[in-house]
């Protein structure tokens, strides 16, 4: 069997465990949520299997095209979600992280996405693109975890505030302080990969560890605003709307990044 | 002074200054950067000036960004130095609690009646909690034992550490702004460059293009050596990704080109009337070749790379690479001009000879070639150690903050008919959860014991 059957296979399963996680969205029964979190395991090794296989075909670490790193992106975004699982068992979440990858596995499969493997240009042959690619993809897979419970919050508080039950099961308070946990264990990964390594790496392959280049600016940027929520909330003892705000502010940040850099501004960075 | 010192103790300013950078940021990757005046004309009209004189159009290398960094980096050290002294007692001074309503106030608390002696309940505690990993210290007072228990301390100075590593980075960043060099060195096989500023020269001794099968590139690789008083001292080969570090410089990979004043054509000379006729002639321009069997020379009188019709109809090249290569050839007899015209290598058919008569003769551009050359960047950049030295603080210090938290318990026994009265209470900011299981175990544990 080839890469993309796996890949496909892989497909199935999250769209599996995102319907199963929505039914339980609905039924509140244990069990659904539980298979889902089994699916979405499942789902994550036949992934796996599919970015080895990948690797070996190719030769080289599978993010050198929007297509493999937009399959890379939602391979950590499973992975963190179910980290995030494991940690704290929200099962509520579950169901909007799926579909958010089961939106980038379905982005990465269109005919847009040119699938072919395609020898790697000499700037990207290093071990310095396992590292920081994948360090800052996973890094910012968390980052997308604190988004949805961000905007979970988000809707849970104006529910409360109404009087209301959350709606999702999870207090207002509990998803305010797990989006606060994710980023804590992004923030460190995210500024490894996409600040650190980047760094070694330019110095290596360009000679310079910082050239204000456009894709740089923009990590720096979304440093800049974790920081900020970071900050705000350890040391003036933000909560609740506001750090959710900036949460969800830093994830559009670490988006733009990633896609809008690629397309809108031109730089040093124009490999995906 | 000390009025500025509290503003920028306080971390609304920090959180203003980070506002600002990030703005600033955007607003430099909304403008291109270090373009020409024309350029910002063109795009902004009136406004082009005014960027300018803003220093908008040079955002990150502007004096009002820098001063945002070094209100920035003066911000980091007072917020830091003035939090210091506290973490540091609280480190140093572990803290007791003597009072039972104290604990009872704590975040994660609870209490015990424990069928033990004092003496066997504080040894007992202090096993559960080595246990776990926490140091305790204890004080000991007639029927009563006060412990402070705690792990991880180290965790608090964490967001220092991330401090003093940022400062470190900008620190580089000034030492490589203010003593960095780099330059371009452009070498071609055999010769020998000397390298701006430094006692030795580099000679390039072979470069070579590896491409895959498809036919694209691999890689670049230029074989050096590092020439000092005339002898070759290092023979080294780099490629992308793979530079040589020598005395203080580092040489990198960065480009390639080819010499087109010094190129060698191949002509195909043909004969219309007769299909079988076909020379090859290998020239240089402003050589002249005879073409044999006829009483004419032919001389190449200029090549171009990259054929293009300028805005004034005027033939030049587009760029650098050969991508429509095209030889303007004569043909003579004696000093007289028989023909003349462009020959395209990637266009045969669109040849078009100027005679005075009709020539039996049509030529075909069959392959160019130039001498290689390679382009190495030479970089001295003494701010760059600093950057990892920072680089390292900094992930040190995020490692401490975030996975590395702190968690304290303090706890009263107090001695009552023989039993012991346990009072406890925690407390761990940086991980709430993963503490209070571990807070509930340790008194499930001790609570176990009969």
């Amino acid at each position: 069997m080839s890469e993309s059957t796996f890949f496909t296979l892989a497909f199935i399963v999250y769209f599996l465990a995102a319907l199963s996680y929505l039914a339980y969205l609905f039924s509140r029964k244990e069990g659904r949520a539980v298979l889902g979190l089994r699916l979405a395991f499942a789902g994550l090794l036949l992934h796996t299997l599919a970015l080895v296989m990948r690797t070996v075909q190719s030769g080289h670490a599978p993010f050198t095209n929007m297509y493999e790193s937009l399959s890379f992106l939602a391979w950590s975004s499973v992975f963190a979600f179910i980290i995030v699982e494991w940690k704290f068992r929200l099962r509520r979440p579950g169901a909007y992280v799926l579909l958010i990858v089961v939106a980038l596995m379905a982005l990465a499969s269109s005919p847009l996405m040119p699938k072919d493997a395609t020898p790697l240009v000499p700037a990207l042959q290093s071990y310095w693109l396992w590292l920081h690619v994948s360090v800052t993809l996973l890094g910012e897979a968390f980052f997308a975890i604190a988004f949805v419970t961000s905007i979970m919050f988000l809707i849970a508080q104006s529910r409360e505030k109404k009087g209301r039950a959350s709606g999702s099961g999870l207090s207002a308070d509990r998803l305010d302080s797990i989006s606060y946990r994710t980023i804590a264990i992004g923030f460190p990964l995210f500024t490894l990969g996409g600040l650190v390594f980047g760094m070694v790496w330019a110095y290596k392959a360009w000679g310079s560890y910082w050239s204000w280049d456009p894709k740089e600016v923009w990590s720096l940027i979304t440093w800049f605003v974790f920081a900020l929520y970071l900050h705000t909330r350890i040391v003036m003892g933000w909560k609740g709307r506001r750090s959710a705000v900036i949460a969800v502010i830093g994830f559009l940040a670490a988006l733009f990044t990633y896609f809008g850099v690629n397309y809108l501004l031109a730089g040093l960075h124009s490999y995906a | 002074m000390r009025s500025l010192y509290r503003f920028f103790t306080s971390v609304k300013v920090a959180i203003v200054l980070l506002i600002l950078l990030i703005a600033a940021s955007i607003l430099g990757t909304l403008i291109p950067q270090q373009r020409t005046h024309a350029e910002y004309l063109a795009r902004y009209g009136q406004l082009a000036g005014l960027f300018e004189g803003l220093q908008l159009t040079r955002l990150y290398h502007s004096l009002w960004f820098i001063v945002l960094l070094v209100l920035f980096a003066l911000n980091i050290i007072v917020c830091t130095l003035a939090r210091l002294s506290a973490k540091l007692h609280r480190a140093f001074r572990p803290r007791f609690e003597t009072e039972a309503r104290h604990l009872q106030a704590m975040r994660v608390k609870d209490k015990a009646r424990l069928p033990l002696s004092l003496g066997e309940a504080r040894t007992l505690v202090v096993r559960e909690l080595a246990r776990r990993r926490y140091r305790a210290r204890l004080i000991e007072a007639p029927g009563r034992v006060f412990i402070s228990a705690r792990k991880r301390i180290s965790g608090i100075f964490g967001s220092d550490v991330v401090h003093l590593g940022l400062l470190v980075i900008l620190g580089g960043g000034i030492v490589s702004g203010l003593a960095g060099r780099r330059g371009d060195l452009t070498l071609r096989e055999n010769q020998t460059v000397a390298v701006p500023g430094a006692a030795f020269a580099l000679r390039l001794d072979k470069f070579s293009t590896d491409l895959y099968p498809d036919g694209s590139v691999k890689d670049w690789k230029s074989r050096l050596s590092v020439i000092e008083d005339g002898r070759s001292v290092l023979e080294r080969t780099i490629e992308v990704n793979h530079p040589l570090s020598y005395g203080g410089y580092i040489f990198y990979q960065s480009g390639y080109g080819w010499d087109w004043d010094n190129p060698s054509l191949e002509l195909l000379v043909k004969k219309k009337s007769d299909p079988a006729y076909l020379k090859d002639l290998r020239l240089h321009p402003g050589e002249k070749a005879p073409v044999e069997g006829e009483d004419i020379e032919v001389m190449v009188a200029r090549f171009i790379p990259d054929f293009v019709l300028d805005e004034k109809n005027q033939p030049s090249s587009r760029s650098p690479q050969p991508n429509n290569p095209a030889a303007f050839i004569e043909g003579k007899r004696g000093t007289e001009t028989v023909f003349s015209g462009w020959v395209f290598a990637k266009f045969p058919d669109f040849t078009r000879l100027h005679s005075a008569k009709e020539t039996d003769l049509s030529f075909e551009l069959k392959d160019v070639k130039a001498p290689e050359y390679s382009v190495i960047q030479s970089a001295r950049d003494p701010g760059a150690l600093w950057i990892w030295i920072g680089s390292t603080l900094l992930m040190a210090g995020l490692f401490l903050a975030f996975y590395w938290p702190t968690r304290e318990i303090r706890l009263i026994l107090g001695e009552n008919q023989g039993k012991t009265e346990l009072e406890a209470g925690g407390l761990s900011t940086k991980s709430p959860e993963e503490f209070k299981s571990e807070f509930e175990s340790l008194m499930s544990g001790l609570r176990k014991i009969r």
